[in-house]
């Protein structure tokens, strides 16, 4: 007989989140290596060493403004994914210039926070990057650039993110 | 009224203490977690993505939110993966496929998760992973008709 949330329960449910965590991360990598959307691309070596870190380089898309660029995209997860978003932020020399991407890589996407879903996943984020700058008419940096990469957290997802438009 | 979260009944003890497992209603009730003692073991709540807190350190509104949501997820019909379904065979949020005998849960959008991974997001929010339908008006309005 155990009584209610004995340390034994609360271990075991950790445990099982945990493999939970690691074998859904485990299937997004295989799915990526095996078929990478076009422009993504994902380094499984070093990604295997630690899965809760990965790093993806984004080509920019033929046509687009960012056409022949190439980008390198950053995942942190946390032990609470996909119930919680992922951390995504550009790394690198080279940072998109793009009305939604601060000068430090922050991106200001809804589906990072607000509009995330655990059926979303690292491919589906990759797409919503890279077709959010296909679709940028004019490169150019948030109107609020330079405060907000002086105040803001270095965690993304500790921002309080105004969305406009879609 | 008022005092619902704290009294509990053999549903919502189920869910509050993580729902990951069938068994568990054969275990004896016991006292509700926001009375533990040991800090370590007061469980941790989100009253929204992205946010955890645990159980002492909810507001009066995010108590009552949480208490809403543990009554209208007892209300979403269960079943256990047989092997028959046309559909998905795969649930959305751990990735893993129904193996015979998992728990399921079947929301009014006609998406299907193991009971134990939309348990988990339902707590958060009221919405299907998938279709991001919101799960609370979708059984409202397949009550009425």
């Amino acid at each position: 007989m155990n009584s209610p949330l004995s340390p034994i329960d609360f271990e075991d449910k950790r445990l099982k989140i945990k493999f939970k965590l690691e074998k859904r991360l485990q299937k997004e990598l295989q799915a990526l290596t095996k078929d990478p959307p076009t422009g993504v691309k994902v380094d499984a070596e070093s990604i295997y060493r630690n899965l809760s870190e990965w790093i993806v380089d984004i080509d920019g898309a033929p046509e687009s403004l960012y056409e022949g660029e190439k980008f390198k995209l950053m995942f942190k997860f946390g032990s609470r994914y996909p119930f919680d978003s992922p951390q995504v932020m550009f790394i690198g020399e080279n940072i998109p210039l793009h009305p939604h991407v601060y000068s430090n890589g922050h991106i200001c996407l809804s589906i990072l926070t607000d509009d995330w879903s655990p059926a979303l996943s690292v491919q589906s984020v990759c797409l919503s990057v890279v077709s959010m700058l296909s679709s940028c008419k004019e490169k150019k940096r948030p109107p609020d650039n330079s405060f907000y990469v002086k105040t803001c957290s270095k965690n993304p997802k500790k921002t309080r993110w105004w969305y406009h438009g879609k | 009224m008022g005092n619902c979260f704290k009294t509990p009944n053999a549903d919502d003890i189920s869910l509050l203490r993580g729902s990951d497992s069938s068994e568990s209603s054969d275990q004896p009730i016991g006292p509700p977690p926001p009375y533990q003692e040991r800090q370590n073991r007061v469980p941790i709540y989100h009253p929204s993505p992205n946010v955890s807190r645990p159980a002492n350190q909810l507001s009066e509104e995010e108590q009552i939110k949480i208490a809403k949501r543990l009554g209208l997820i007892s209300h979403l019909p269960t079943g256990v993966y047989d092997g028959s379904s046309k559909k998905g065979k795969e649930c959305a949020i751990c990735m893993g496929e129904f193996t015979l005998g998992e728990s399921l849960r079947f929301l009014p959008c006609m998406h299907t998760y193991h009971k134990d991974c939309i348990d988990d997001w339902l707590m958060r929010a009221f919405t299907c992973p998938s279709c991001m339908e919101p799960v609370d008006a979708a059984l409202l309005s397949s009550y009425g008709t």
